[in-house]
């Protein structure tokens, strides 16, 4: 029997906990980053720890968690922190990296979590807000963003910045006051994506096996940057790592199924 | 001039006018917060009453309510149902997350909403919000992100006029709160942009825990979130308790008591208290259940008046909602199994979280039943 390919939900999940290594503290949001932190730390990096925003952190790894306040985020958890003080770890220097999801991306790195369409008070739909989100862009020192690419959601203006990336370029986010190095890499469906040092502007890493650059920027309301030189192919998961992902971390497809 | 100072261009991005500012000014009006306090006995006092006094005596029309727990994690959501019940109107919510105000906004129990995050994570976003917020059933009157708002409750519990932080900053959430100002960190010779968070007071907070004393003083069990921060801000406090322990109990064993008496106003003995949401320790969330709040109640128009009718009128208690809807005695079992099982205070080996999640075809919410 041949086993099916990782999907493309699959194949963030793995490009993310690629993201993270060994003896770090990862700060995990809802969706796919709980996966990744799982997977991770069940194959090349079993001594992370990883923290909630709930203020749960370094639980022993069970199944996917229903909430970020469910057990499994809080499984024979040393302690459990109050929420003030489960954000305060991250700016006193003490998390390693952060992972996040969007609704929209612009090309510095800003995200939209708030609404789609319109404007404040008529728009088309309201999502879930903040969150996490902001606390998280502002303050950590090494942000991951990650998610479904599309032009609805790599856009060229943003509906509404929940959070800042890299503001307007440059040296903006540090004007503006905040913490941290701003994101440093988006992870989608399509690829793997940097910020160019200089404008701060996404530019393109790697790129799934099947995606060309220019399918990459048809699925993108900006202009990507490109790497000099040929654009290298990101790795794909081994079959072992796939029925990690399957059998142990998500296997109810909670976030890795693809939806019908 | 009113007593605070708030940037008028975010009062006009909001929309909000002069009649609504005094719904604002007691969300950080320490003095008024600080003579309630002053006021409410301190006295070491048998403070048990029923559900339905508690609510009644102190949750009024036009309060500021903290929505606590996490989403549906040892969240009150018996006694919103008890404000549905009485008809409480006229409410602003408060809350990190604050998502139970979904139910609430329909039937004028909040009018006024602080958002930070409305959804139901993996079962996405909260339609039944999106939809309110834009008919102007409820106004928002802040955006916050979790870390802020924490901030808000933790710097009243600490006994201080406000924090100076670094998140929200360039971002549009500053365009969209009267409450937090950016200004310049005062030690520093460059300038170093940072933001003001005032102290948050609700008028009134519903916290429910794992056990309480008669006096109020209450253990909590799994993530405090912002609890006990806004147990010593909120100018009334009830407490609803799983169980009603002697004060020995606390005394000999004082690990996870977060709540001091002297906070507490009501007490109210509340087994299951949490459902239709879930308690650590106690019991998991009645899945199909919470699949049909998310999936049909609060996403399909008009549906929500279904909810009130079977949680509001035909459920009068959380006895009821376990015995007419989620398999009584076999559902109380198998919900210690699952959130013993998943915290692995008990063998979590050969215990089975499969379900069938909800669908219109399978309406029924009870998920103990075998659907294979």
């Amino acid at each position: 029997m041949t086993a099916k390919p990782a999907n493309p939900l699959e194949m963030i999940a793995y490009v993310l906990a690629r993201q993270i290594e060994d003896g770090e503290v990862v700060y995990i949001g809802t969706g796919l980053p709980m996966v990744a932190g799982i997977l991770a730390k069940k194959t090349h990096a079993p001594n992370i720890t990883l923290v909630y925003e709930s203020g749960a952190q370094n639980p022993v790894i069970g199944d996917m968690p229903w909430s970020v306040a469910g057990p499994y985020t809080w499984r024979k958890s040393p302690m459990i922190l109050e929420m003030s003080y489960s954000f305060g770890q991250i700016y006193n220097g003490y998390v390693d990296k952060a992972f996040l999801g969007y609704a929209q991306l612009d090309m510095y790195g800003n995200v939209n979590t708030h609404m789609i369409g319109g404007d404040f008070h008529n728009y088309k739909n309201r999502l879930t807000g903040s969150g996490g989100n902001n606390d998280l862009s502002s303050l950590a020192k090494h942000l991951v963003l990650v998610g479904l690419q599309s032009p609805q959601k790599f856009v060229k203006n943003l509906d509404f910045m929940t959070s800042v990336g890299y503001l307007t370029g440059g040296d903006s986010r540090k004007k503006a006051g905040l913490v941290g190095d701003g994101p440093k890499s988006v992870i989608t469906s399509a690829g793997v994506y940097d910020f160019e040092p200089e404008s701060k502007r996404m530019r393109i890493t790697s790129l799934h096996p099947g995606v060309s650059p220019e399918l990459a920027q048809l699925a993108t309301g900006f202009e990507l940057l490109k790497p000099a030189g040929e654009i290298p192919v990101t790795p794909v998961p081994t079959q072992e790592i796939i029925d990690i992902l399957r059998k142990e971390v998500d296997p109810r497809g909670v976030f890795t199924s693809m939806p019908s | 001039m009113g007593k605070f100072n708030y940037d008028k261009e975010v009062l006009a991005n909001l929309r909000i006018d002069e009649k609504d500012l005094p719904r604002l000014d007691r969300l950080i009006d320490y003095d008024s917060a600080r003579e309630a306090h002053e006021k409410k006995s301190h006295a070491a006092i048998d403070k048990r009453v029923s559900l339905k006094e508690a609510i009644s005596e102190y949750v009024k029309d036009g309060d500021i309510l903290a929505d606590t727990g996490f989403s549906y994690v040892r969240t009150p959501i018996i006694a919103y149902f008890e404000i549905l019940r009485q008809g409480i109107k006229g409410m602003t919510s408060i809350g990190s997350p604050a998502t139970n105000q979904s139910y609430l906004i329909p039937f004028g129990a909040v009018t006024h909403s602080h958002w930070s995050y409305c959804g139901a994570e993996m079962r996405g976003t909260d339609r039944n919000m999106s939809r309110l917020i834009k008919e102007g059933k409820s106004k928002v009157v802040a955006e916050w992100s979790h870390g802020s708002m924490a901030l808000g409750f933790k710097a009243a519990q600490l006994g201080i006029p406000g924090v100076y932080s670094k998140q929200l900053l360039g971002s549009d959430m500053v365009k969209y709160n009267p409450f937090v100002k950016v200004v310049d960190n005062p030690m520093k010779t460059e300038k170093d942009p940072c933001v003001f968070i005032p102290a948050l007071y609700p008028d009134t907070a519903i916290i429910h825990v794992h056990q309480a004393d008669k006096f109020g003083n209450a253990k909590i069990y799994g993530p405090l979130i912002n609890d006990a921060a806004i147990a010593a801000a909120t100018r009334k406090l009830i407490i609803t308790a799983e169980e009603i322990v002697p004060p020995n109990s606390l005394r000999n064993d004082n690990k996870g008591v977060v709540i001091p008496f002297v906070y507490s106003d009501a007490v109210v003995e509340m087994p299951y208290g949490a459902l239709v949401g879930a308690m650590p320790g106690l019991y998991y969330w009645p899945r199909r259940l919470w699949e049909k709040i998310m999936r049909y109640w609060a996403f399909k128009e008009g549906a929500i008046e279904e909810f009130y009718d079977i949680f509001v009128v035909q459920c009068k208690d959380q006895y009821d909602i376990i015995d007419k809807f989620l398999g009584g005695s076999k559902w109380m079992m198998d919900a210690k199994r699952l959130t013993k099982a998943e915290e692995y205070d008990n063998e979590d080996d050969g215990v089975d979280f499969h379900y069938k999640e909800w669908t219109m075809n399978e309406p029924d919410f009870d998920d103990i039943k075998d659907y294979k």
